[in-house]
């Protein structure tokens, strides 16, 4: 079974991949607010290409990058489209009695841009080590342990449901169900294996909990976790860190 | 005389809003014993096993470890009596890699950090699948993932071990190692095995002494003495082992074994035993053959007499 890994190159070489992924998720979050707070168009840019320089640099495959962008893109340009028609402003062009201002589409840009260049950073955070590196980094980051263990079974379980869904799906197809169908009776199957797979995961929620009681759960799992902070590490963190100060601190200084 | 390693007396249990689960609970297992727990299916096996290591725990403090009510222990101290392997890999291995998983035990049990390695890697060797401590549980095959179970478990060195359906759903390769590896437990560390199975086939591997519990416990005896009473074994959904069977057909053909083999091993070992002494095995027919095979037929398996006889 081949699952859409978000850690599916975690094991590439390159300067951000070794990266200790403890520093790596505070320089890169302080990047991304740094980037997600930027109010003007040129350093907007710069941000979107110096993200880019980034993913160039951590030498994940453009197939993988643009699989995982494309949803979120869509969304993007929808709202780039609705600011477009929705801001008051000079009026550039007129569209079926429609007014497109040119404040909204540099306003519908700007955020465009924030919102990619911000993505492509969350995309190089989380997919250049293995996920339970990151949460581990978590842990270590005294991140509250009930948000580190949700995360925790979460990605455990996601791709047991996933098995089980599509099992449930093979099951249903054997016996002649198509997914495809739009009447409302294959919805309603379909309605019906999603409820399956509700009552399925409650229950197995309560057989994981049985199984953790039994080895002696109490709420606050420790972790052990072998991570060294190596010279390059600072140095890197204290570059990146700086630089996401540096794009709000220079229209102040020039 | 032995410790009494878990005695159970007179347990009830009902799962809310639902009829009872367990009646009447009578066990009583001997340090180093190896005992099996057959039944039909829902016949309370799982809920049984949760009150051995106090995951649900009686009122009555009724389910006592080596004379402890396991109710009233800690829960570190608990984990270091009887240790569980469920029957769903899956839900056993919570951690995010192999490591994690089995370090969680020994964690909770608040061991320093060279002791939970040390036990790690002596689990992991254990069950024979050193070097794959990184790797994320979701990508092992099912034989693999049923023996890190195993491993989570024996790196908390529990007394009891207690196994659910271990052998369910497993290639015969996978099956035989975790034989393998449960016996070794047993012979070589004294572990007192629990083990619930519908595989009468290798039953008589895994356990001295069996239970048959039908929410009631409704016998207790050898394997011998279990697979010999038909109107038990017919009664809980239960079967003799093919071998035994074939022997007891055997027997009909004038095959006179003291014993009757319970496993294909035993089985092998009483043929060439015969061999060696008499030079020869002989099978005859005489007149009441038939009928003797066909009772024998009718007593184990109902399912097969009507096939049976046709040829003639």
């Amino acid at each position: 079974m081949v699952f859409p890994r978000i850690d599916a190159y975690s094991a590439l070489k390159s300067p951000i991949h070794s990266f200790d992924p403890r520093a790596k998720i505070i320089s890169f979050s302080i990047l991304i607010f740094s980037f997600a707070f930027l109010n003007d168009l040129k350093a907007a840019t710069f941000a979107l290409g110096f993200s880019l320089f980034l993913v160039l640099l951590s030498r994940l495959p453009l197939s993988f990058v643009l699989d995982r962008i494309k949803v979120p893109l869509v969304f993007f340009i929808s709202i780039l489209v609705i600011m477009a028609f929705t801001v008051e402003g000079a009026e550039l062009f007129n569209l079926f009695g429609l007014s497109v201002s040119s404040e909204g589409v540099l306003l519908g840009t700007l955020i465009v841009l924030r919102a990619l260049a911000a993505l492509f950073l969350l995309l190089l955070m989380l997919g250049t080590c293995r996920f339970e590196a990151v949460l581990k980094a978590l842990y270590m980051l005294k991140v509250p342990g009930v948000l580190v263990q949700m995360l925790m079974f979460s990605y455990r379980y996601i791709f047991v449901f996933i098995e089980e869904f599509l099992s449930m799906k093979n099951a249903m197809e054997s016996k002649g169900f198509q997914l495809r169908g739009k009447s409302s009776y294959s919805l309603s199957i379909l309605g019906n294996a999603v409820g399956v797979l509700l009552v399925k995961s409650y229950e197995r929620g309560d057989r994981v909990y049985k199984a953790m009681i039994s080895k002696g759960y109490t709420g606050n799992p420790k972790l052990f976790i072998k991570f060294n902070m190596k010279k390059s590490d600072y140095v890197l963190a204290s570059l990146l860190i700086s630089l996401a100060f540096c794009f709000h601190l220079y229209p102040v200084i020039l | 005389m032995k410790k009494r390693a878990i005695s159970v007396e007179s347990l009830n249990y009902a799962y809310p809003r639902n009829k009872k689960a367990l009646e009447n609970i009578n066990i009583e297992v001997f340090e180093g014993e190896k005992v099996a727990i057959i039944g039909p299916n829902g016949a309370g096996k799982t809920t049984l096993f949760l009150h051995l290591n106090g995951t649900i725990k009686s009122p009555q403090k009724n389910v006592k470890i080596f004379g402890k009510s396991i109710g009233d222990m800690e829960i570190g101290a608990r984990i270091r009596e009887v240790g569980i392997v469920f029957a769903d890999s899956d839900d056993q291995l919570f951690m995010p890699t192999v490591y994690d998983d089995i370090a969680f035990g020994p964690t909770n049990m608040g061991l320093s950090k060279e002791e939970v390695d040390k036990r790690v890697s002596y689990a992991i060797e254990k069950v024979g699948l050193k070097g794959l401590e990184n790797r994320v549980p979701h990508h092992l095959s099912c034989g693999q993932k049923k023996k890190v179970v195993l491993a989570t478990v024996i790196a908390m060195r529990p007394k009891i071990l207690v196994l659910d359906e271990p052998t369910a759903n497993l290639d015969p390769k996978s099956r035989a190692d975790l034989i393998k590896i449960i016996n070794e437990l047993n012979r070589k560390e004294g572990v007192t095995i629990i083990i619930a199975m519908h595989d009468v086939n290798v039953l008589a591997e895994l356990a001295d002494r069996v239970y048959v519990l039908n929410r009631k416990i409704v016998a207790n005896g050898s394997p011998r003495e279990i697979f010999s009473d038909f109107t038990l074994l017919k009664a809980n959904n239960l079967d003799a082992p093919d071998v035994f069977k074939l022997f007891k057909i055997l027997s009909c053909l004038g095959y006179a074994c003291e014993n009757l083999p319970l496993s294909f091993d035993e089985a092998v070992n009483e043929v060439l035993n015969t061999i060696e002494r008499e030079g020869i095995i002989s099978l005859r027919a005489s007149e009441q053959t038939h009928s003797a095979i066909k009772e024998i037929m009718n007593n184990y398996s109902g399912v097969w007499t009507e096939g049976y006889g046709k040829g003639n």
